[in-house]
């Protein structure tokens, strides 16, 4: 499991805003982006190396929390609390079974 | 040292344990009786190496069906950057 958190310093509305806008989604999480926003809505992500990457939305609950399942593997939330300095944004995303850095580091101590 | 260090450390230093990572990192995941096949070691043996591993956040464990697999714990760099690139889009966007 992924658990990630960031402080932004920006309402929730707008945080909202720049995750579930696919116009603003183009400006951070991929380069082309088609989002249907609601629960069983589908979602398509582009970027310009060519890789493509498709989703079904699994939960909308607006300004707090959203979800989708990425058609290939895993599920991904993401979650907005309200904190002094702005939002917290909360991302966790679970994927049975994923190549990784550490698998870099495990693979080079084994045939070290 | 923070003890989650000395636990990954403690955790790296027994070479089944380190097999065991790496053959998590070439099949991405196995469950604990595909390692006894693959070390010289009791399936017991295994299972505690696998808890060692766990318990200093290396690997992970998922039930799929009626088996235990395990993994190697995933960093998620790919999500620093993306958040990365948010909070840059969002100060961009105030500016």
């Amino acid at each position: 499991m992924i658990h990630k958190e960031i402080t932004l310093p920006s309402p929730r509305e707008e945080v909202w805003e720049a995750l579930t806008d696919p116009e603003r989604l183009a400006d951070w999480f991929a380069n082309d982006v088609e989002l249907d926003l609601r629960p069983g809505g589908g979602a398509s992500f582009r970027w310009t190396n060519g890789e493509e990457r498709h989703a079904t939305v699994t939960e909308v609950e607006p300004e707090r929390r959203l979800a989708f399942a990425w058609d290939d593997e895993g599920d991904v939330e993401f979650t907005l609390d309200d904190v002094d300095e702005g939002t917290r944004l909360t991302v966790i995303e679970t994927v049975p079974a994923w190549s990784t850095a550490l698998d870099l580091q495990a693979s080079a101590l084994v045939h070290a | 040292m923070t003890d989650a260090l000395g636990q990954v450390f403690s955790a790296l230093a027994d070479p089944s344990r380190r097999h065991v990572l790496g053959y998590l990192s070439e099949r991405g995941s196995a469950t604990a009786t595909e390692l006894t096949g693959e070390l010289p070691i009791t399936r017991q043996a295994v299972s505690k190496h696998l808890a060692a591993l766990a318990h200093a956040g290396l690997v992970e464990s998922e039930r799929r069906g009626r088996e235990t697999r395990f993994h190697l714990t995933p960093t998620g760099e790919e999500w620093d950057e993306r958040l990365e690139a948010l909070a840059r889009h969002l100060r961009e966007r105030r500016s």
